[in-house]
């Protein structure tokens, strides 16, 4: 369990690690200046950081709209608090105020200390960005977590986790790390699958020339949540569509976003269009991943090289259209259980996508009910940028910052008869919710959205 | 002393704002909007955007919606401060018959005036104090301040304590005349002796004080909050839905469509 002076840590990216994602570590005595330097490149080009190192007035209204600061108590975890982290230091060197007056603004001189802080609580950080949404004036702590993690992965401290993913997602293009034998396989079995519990054939198109359609699934969705992949076939197939998976591409998530925003998400984007661009399509549509899509709808146009001759949806707007339109005929008897959902952050606070959710989820399921704060005001499940640290500690940390999720599905009442269904689309939800919803004891199932669509269409 | 005070100062205290401010906004400005991290619902047309900073400058919307406890006392505190603000210019201006215009007397005006600047300073007074009290008294709050931010209230509480003081006891206080001769004198850089008066040399001061810090503190949030709100609430419109190849007009169809099912690839 890796702790310093107290803190405790993810564990950490080892050496080796690093080379496989191109970094090389800085050695500690070199840290704090590198740390300026890059620091001072951050601060000269990201406005959304400038202006919120500036302009916060302190009022602490986002210190009781963060879930992981009212799951742990600690002031680090007060959106300002892990501002503050590193506003003591842009003071101190980037402004005329700190270099005089330090004492009165809070500066402080950098250290090793300082930028271990900086990797404690920058991973303690959803980046889900409701401190965005409440403070007065909009200031985003999530891009100060953004701008800070890019800083920590340049001086070489990165997660295990999040440096394994982006290994596997740059030697196989998904990030669970499987060969394109492997990804035919699991989808055999799936399909199989659905022939078996829906009584219907229902093809896996796998990098098929000339589709119309091609859908980006998570990986998560071909070993942990394999009812959101039959969902989605089920559903493309039920309408007809000319689609495909492309097995350089099965990934919908794009870690890049998370800690490096560079050469790594950047990377990642590449890869798709190179993929589009093979297989001829015409559309592309986003599977259930909350970041993913927010690095594929809000971040593609800036980070693309070249243009996208694509357009790009959502799978549930989609899915909505064609429940709006009243083709698809759906019996949400199907699905007779008590239903909440949940707002994965990135679609409702980053993406627009909320009502679309309901409209595909109300066609979907007889007995729906919302959660207390929803759509852009959700609470996140405390998983959210893949802080999915599964070391003891750091778990026990997750379980207190899914606290205010367990609060909000209690209050509906779903799980009263241990029957609920939790609907979370989005597969860090899913992954981060699988465990949470035993740890409090909330006698709901999670599901994606698209599991319930698949369940609930009529065949024949 | 009150040569540098009253004739003095004031160029460099306006100096230093100006530049002070021009200089923050210039270096806001030179950094970036690198993505698109508009937050959603997203505005749909710009009469959206310009209602979503309405409600937050006017009401204090998100303060109203998310901190009931610090709208209390938020909102009146800026409310009466933009009064109070207002009032001083257009009160010295027309020496108190401004109301003259809305078709009072000129001593009722006058009373009029001396009212709402008694309220508006007694609430913001009220207002500043219940801040404090919050930044003290609220562990997380307390938690994120640093000196700074209780040396901002405790400075804004002085010159409104000052201020008050003078409307309250007139005896001590200073009529709209001689201020306004005097404030011409600055404005025409024909700068006169300030007023002989205590209490308004120490309000003048610092008021001063404030104005000079304000380029370098949190009173940036003034104009923070358009610099950020331009980045996070922008015009943000979907691609349009419907798949390609896809055409539900005849029904389902499905029944076509099954295959002996597998996965089909390219391949393998
Ligand atoms: C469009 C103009 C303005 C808006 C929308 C605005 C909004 C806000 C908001 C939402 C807060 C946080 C709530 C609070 O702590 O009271 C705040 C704090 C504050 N504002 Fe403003 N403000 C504006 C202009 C000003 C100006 C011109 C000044 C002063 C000269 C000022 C002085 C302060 C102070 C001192 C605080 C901190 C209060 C504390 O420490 O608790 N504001 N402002
Ligand atoms: S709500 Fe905004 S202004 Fe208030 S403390 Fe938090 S970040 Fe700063
Ligand atoms: S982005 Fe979410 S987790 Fe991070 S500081 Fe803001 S509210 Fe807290």
């Amino acid at each position: 369990m890796p702790e310093y002076k107290g803190m405790k840590q993810a564990v950490r990216a080892s050496e080796e690690d690093l080379r496989k994602i191109h970094m090389i570590p800085v050695p500690d005595d070199q840290k704090a200046d590198e740390a300026l330097k890059y620091l001072d490149e951050m601060r000269k080009k990201f406005r959304s950081f400038v202006t919120a190192m500036e302009s916060c007035v302190k009022c602490g209204l986002c210190a009781e709209n963060c879930h992981t600061y009212l799951g742990t108590r600690d002031p680090n975890n007060i959106p300002a608090g892990r501002a503050d982290l590193v506003r003591k230091i842009y003071r101190r060197y980037f402004t005329p105020e700190g270099r005089w007056f330090g004492k009165l603004v809070g500066a402080e001189d950098i250290s090793l200390d300082v930028i271990e802080e900086w990797y404690t609580y920058f991973y303690q950080c959803n980046e889900c960005r409701r401190c965005a949404v409440v403070c007065p004036f909009g200031l985003d702590t999530c891009e100060v977590t953004m701008v800070m993690r890019q800083i920590l992965h340049w001086l070489g401290m990165v997660p295990k986790l999040h440096a394994h993913v982006g290994h596997a997602m740059e030697l196989t293009g998904n990030h669970t790390g499987l060969p394109k034998p492997g990804l035919v396989d699991t989808l055999e079995f799936l399909s199989e699958e659905i022939k078996d519990e829906f009584g219907v054939d229902v093809p896996f198109p796998v990098d098929k020339p000339d589709s119309d359609i091609l859908y980006i699934p998570s990986s998560a969705d071909f070993l942990l949540n394999p009812y959101t992949l039959m969902g989605a076939a089920m559903f493309f197939h039920y309408i007809g569509a000319n689609w495909t998976i492309p097995s350089t591409m099965a990934e919908a998530g794009n870690f890049g976003l998370l800690f490096d925003q560079q050469a790594t998400q950047r990377g990642n984007v590449m890869r798709l269009l190179d993929a589009a661009e093979k297989l001829g399509v015409k559309k592309i549509v986003w599977g259930e991943c909350g970041h993913g899509w927010r690095a594929a709808k809000m971040y593609i146009p800036t980070l693309a090289d070249r243009p996208v001759r694509w357009p790009i949806t959502h799978l549930h707007d989609e899915t909505s259209y064609y429940v709006q339109t009243g083709q698809l005929k759906l019996d949400p008897g199907k699905n007779n259980r008590p239903v909440t959902l949940h707002d994965p952050c990135n679609y409702g606070r980053a993406c627009g996508l909320a009502e679309n959710l309901r409209i595909t989820l109300n066609a979907c399921v007889p007995d729906f009910r919302e959660m207390t704060l929803n759509r852009e005001k959700n609470f996140c499940c405390g998983g959210g940028s893949a802080i999915l640290f599964d070391d003891p500690e750091m778990y026990q940390l997750r379980i207190k910052f899914s606290q205010k999720k367990a609060d909000q599905v209690r209050e509906t009442g779903v799980g009263n008869n241990g029957d609920g269904v939790l609907c979370a689309p989005c597969s860090i939800c899913k992954a981060q919710l699988y465990p949470m919803v035993e740890e409090h004891k909330l006698g709901v199932e999670v599901k994606g959205l698209i599991d319930l669509l698949g369940r609930a269409l009529v065949w024949n | 002393m009150t040569f540098f005070i009253g004739q003095v100062l004031p160029y460099v205290t306006v100096v230093i704002f100006t530049l002070g401010i021009l200089y923050r906004l210039w270096r806001w400005a030179m950094a970036r909007i690198v993505h698109n991290i508009t937050l959603s619902p997203f505005p749909q047309s710009n009469a959206q955007v310009a209602g979503i900073y309405a409600g937050e400058i006017v009401l204090f919307r998100n303060v109203f919606l998310f901190d009931k406890g610090l709208w209390i006392g938020a909102w009146p505190m800026h409310v009466a401060l933009g009064s109070v603000i207002g009032g001083h210019v257009v009160g010295i201006y027309f020496l108190g018959k401004q109301f003259t215009y809305i078709g009072l007397s000129e001593h009722l005006s006058e009373q009029m005036s001396a009212l709402l600047g008694t309220v508006f300073g007694l609430i913001m007074f009220a207002g500043l104090l219940y801040l404090l009290y919050r930044r003290l008294a609220i562990d997380s709050v307390r938690k994120i301040s640093v000196p700074g931010d209780y040396l901002h209230l405790l400075l804004l509480l002085g010159i409104v304590s000052v201020g008050n003081f003078m409307r309250l006891f007139p005896a001590y206080g200073l009529e709209y005349g001689p201020a306004r001769e005097y404030i011409t004198g600055l404005v025409t850089l024909h700068p006169v002796p300030i007023p002989d008066n205590p209490l308004f040399i120490i309000h003048f001061l610092l008021v001063q004080v404030l104005l000079i810090v304000f380029p370098f503190s949190k009173l940036m949030h003034l104009f923070g909050m358009f610099a950020n709100r331009w980045i996070m609430n922008r015009v943000y419109l979907d691609p349009a839905p419907g798949l390609p190849g896809v055409d539900l007009s005849k029904g389902v169809p499905v029944v076509r469509a099954v295959s002996e099912g597998g996965v089909t690839s390219a391949g393998v």
